[in-house]
């Protein structure tokens, strides 16, 4: 077993402190948690990649230096891989993918053809090899593409002989940016390996569905997955908790779609979209069925989870700018609450009748949707309709969102110092907060543990049985297909 | 024999306890001196302005044991009165920018576009003017006054001064609040607040300006702070060299400006250049030509360390 004692602390606090970071050696340990726990610090921590001179990080009682230069690490460095979560920072912006590809010891392998091929399941010379040639910018290739680029050269790195017996390979969140499709071949590839020759894999993911995905297809490596939960137990504290698959299927399965309490039939929709829209110069439209091709006006109604479907890009969050006022299209028609809507419409229309009344939203990114800067208190002042009678109440409020009984000092602390799934909750519930006719929920679900995701699933029916018409953009299909009735599914797509 | 070679065993291993117990407590004394030297390196603006205090002092020390005392006192004078200018100068110019970039934004959001264009003129106008010729044409108002008699006190008159000052140094900070708001309009947080019903009042002022902002502003105000200095210190001495015969030193309180206008201290600047072509006059400047000597040195001192101040508040914050 490798087994890690840990402190990482920055200049201003401690980041992150754990007692037992283990890892089983030749086995798959899937590592969940919320977002901004520490599953990545720890990680690049292990394999020796933090900057010494920015942190103070103690690792089983030595100092990060001795760890560092120690003949294990310097091991596990030459023999495994790190793939990281943000493909960008990853990959050079001066050198080509090819070059990349085939750095240092990686130009030995010679089966490079084979593993793009099996990554992107496309012919190699007509989609592969341009890409090759092309230098990493920020939206070229696609993140997706970028991110495939990098479980290349980790399964490169793979071919190469080992020196020591083990090996270690990190994949921190590798599959972020690819859809379910590309997600599950990853799966299979790196499965394919293991069982040629079992190796230690740390897979690092936010994505709860990777557990269907193993026991649907994978079965018979289950015996060889470790799953296992990070989670906050105090401050910078946290501990490794085994997660057992069974919760969160057992869980999915009993999932029902959320009725809605009146019949939609007889009422007023809160929002109505027309079938088409215009920006960028594309227009979009609604379908209810995966393929077709007749635009039908996008509906909510009141006690109603409407979800709207589209691949990544499609123009998602951008239809939920313009429901809410903040980006002008070309053309769009639409009513919200009794308020008809255009491209004419001015922005004084939402300030003065919509937000914080008809319509709430929930941002995709916590991270930029909260003033970092601000403190938890903060976060809730200011919003129409709520008042705390005290600091208590406030508290209560918040509590409902986490697991762990919260201080009275949590109220201070700054925003910028939770987690990503604390920020996550916090965006949430300055939503949830308010009464509006219609609440979107743009990836309500984004860097929360599965605790957490039950909580907030929990919240979201509560305010619906309140009377709110929910508009949900979410790419986590597996719980949302079973909590949204299939008459409630809408597909986004462009038109030509 | 055995006896003695048990002592001196003894005392060596007493030796070598002390010797590794000096040489911890050695190395902690040092790492902790390590730790403190590094805060402060990591904080230089620290540095500068304990160095600038430090000089002033100094330079006080030494005019306290060589000038004479009516004149020590002209100069203490003449010191506090301008760091208090200035220093109304940095709050009267914050609450004119902040009012003025608050109302802008408000009447653009609205749409109210002859009041946004109106305010913008008026900016626009400010800025148009030369600092130094709108300060000037200020200080004509106010002699204008003090012969009228509307203005008496010193203290008025120095009001009176920094609101001149202020208002040809503020659009400097409203173009960096406007900047600010419009960093964070851009951003996510400034519509998801809005989404959520929170008034604009409240983003802007608190979230963006008060939450946001603290850091630039604090460095701004340092520069303002400066900036009024040098223009107060060359406007007092334009008035005091020779504007006017009835209203000049004689009447405006005195500040490091117009004390270096002085006849006296214009002549112990004269000095300096007499001491580069008869190298041997050179000591006498530093026991017969203090008061012009220590006047242009604390408003040359100061500027340079507040300069080395924003600079590296400027770094340290990456602003």
């Amino acid at each position: 077993m490798m087994r890690y004692r840990l402190d990482i602390r920055s200049a201003e606090h401690a980041l992150v402190s754990i007692d037992d970071f283990h890892l089983a050696p030749q086995k798959i340990t899937v590592l969940f948690g919320e977002s901004g726990i520490g599953k990545t610090l720890i990680s690049q921590a292990v394999f020796g990649l933090l900057d010494a001179h920015e942190l103070e990080i103690s690792i089983n009682d030595q100092s990060y230096e001795s760890y560092v230069r120690s003949q294990t690490v310097r091991r596990m460095q030459a023999d495994g891989f790190f793939v990281f979560q943000e493909p960008s920072t990853h990959l050079n912006p001066l050198m080509t993918l090819d070059e990349q590809l085939n750095e240092g010891r990686l130009a030995k392998i010679g089966a490079q053809e084979e593993i793009l091929q099996a990554l992107w399941r496309q012919p190699f010379e007509t989609h592969i090899r341009p890409l090759l040639k092309v230098y990493p910018k920020p939206f070229r290739p696609s993140g997706g593409e970028k991110q495939r680029i990098l479980l290349a050269m980790a399964f490169k790195k793979w071919a190469l002989p080992a020196k020591g017996k083990d090996r270690l390979f990190i994949f921190d969140e590798p599959t972020g940016s690819l859809d379910n499709y590309y997600r599950n071949i990853f799966l299979q590839e790196l499965l394919k390996r293991y069982e040629q020759q079992p190796f230690t894999v740390l897979l690092i993911t936010h994505d709860y569905s990777m557990i269907s995905e193993f026991e649907q297809k994978h079965a018979r490596f289950l015996p060889h997955i470790d799953f296992k939960e990070l989670r906050r137990l105090d401050g910078a504290k946290t501990q490794l908790f085994d997660f057992k698959p069974g919760n969160y299927t057992d869980w999915l399965k009993r999932q029902r779609p959320i009725q809605s309490a009146a019949e939609a039939s007889d009422t007023v929709p809160v929002l109505q979209v027309a079938p088409t829209f215009k920006i960028f110069g594309k227009t979009f439209y609604f379908s209810k069925h995966p393929k077709g091709n007749r635009a039908e006006p996008l509906l909510v109604h009141r006690q109603e989870l409407v979800y709207l479907k589209a691949p990544s890009g499609m123009g998602k969050t951008t239809l939920a700018k313009i429901l809410a006022g903040l980006q002008k299209p070309e053309s769009v028609r639409f009513e919200l609450s009794g308020l008809s809507f255009d491209e004419t419409t001015e922005q004084k229309v939402w300030r003065k009748y919509v937000w914080g009344k008809k319509l709430a939203m929930v941002f995709q990114h916590a991270d930029e949707a909260l003033n970092l800067q601000a403190n938890v208190r903060d976060v809730f002042k200011g919003l129409p309709g709520v008042n705390f009678k005290d600091a208590g109440e406030l508290l209560q409020a918040i509590q409902e969102m986490f697991d762990q009984p919260l201080s009275p000092f949590f109220l201070n602390q700054k925003v910028a110092y939770l987690s990503g799934g604390q920020k996550q909750r916090l965006n949430l519930l300055r939503a949830l907060l308010l009464h509006p006719d219609l609440i979107i929920l743009d990836e309500p679900l984004n860097g929360l543990d599965f605790e957490s995701i039950r909580k907030v699933l929990e919240i979201i029916r509560r305010k619906m049985a309140a009377g709110s018409g929910v508009l949900l953009i979410s790419h986590n299909e597996e719980i949302f297909d079973r909590l949204v009735g299939r008459e409630n599914w809408y597909y986004l797509r462009a038109e030509g | 024999m055995k006896f003695l070679l048990k002592q001196i065993q003894r005392h060596d291993a007493q030796l070598k306890a002390l010797w590794q117990n000096g040489r911890r407590r050695a190395a902690q004394v040092l790492s902790a001196a390590e730790r403190q030297t590094e805060r402060w390196a990591h904080f230089p603006a620290r540095v500068y302005f304990l160095a600038w205090a430090g000089g002033l002092f100094l330079l006080w020390l030494w005019d306290f044991f060589f000038l004479n005392a009516p004149e020590r006192h002209l100069l203490e004078i003449a010191f506090v009165h301008s760091l208090l200018i200035a220093g109304l100068v940095v709050v009267l110019s914050f609450v004119w920018a902040w009012l003025t970039a608050y109302l802008i934004e408000f009447f653009s959001d609205r749409q109210k576009d002859v009041a946004a264009g109106l305010l913008h003129f008026a900016l626009n106008l400010i800025r148009s003017l030369p600092q130094i010729v709108g300060v000037l044409l200020g200080y004509v108002w106010i002699t204008y006054r003090i012969q009228t008699g509307h203005i008496r006190s010193g203290l008025g008159i120095m009001l009176w001064m920094s609101v001149f000052l202020s208002l040809f140094i503020f659009p400097e900070v409203v173009a960096l609040l406007r900047e600010r708001i419009a960093y964070f309009r851009q951003s996510d947080f400034f519509n998801a607040m809005r989404v959520s019903g929170i008034s604009d009042a409240r983003i802007i002022n608190y979230d963006i300006l008060w939450k946001n902002s603290r850091r630039h502003i604090l460095n701004k105000m340092i520069a303002v702070f400066s900036s009024a200095i040098f223009l107060q210190c060359s406007v007092d001495f334009i008035v005091s060299v020779g504007l006017s015969t009835r209203v000049s030193a004689v009447n405006l309180p005195t500040t490091l400006g117009s004390l270096l206008a002085n006849i006296d201290s214009k002549q112990d600047i004269l000095a300096i250049g007499y001491s580069l072509t008869h190298p041997g006059y050179l000591p006498n400047l530093f026991f017969l030509h203090l008061q012009g000597i220590s006047v242009a040195l604390v408003i040359v001192f100061t500027l340079f360390s507040l300069y080395k101040i924003t600079n590296a508040l400027a770094e340290r914050f990456r602003l």
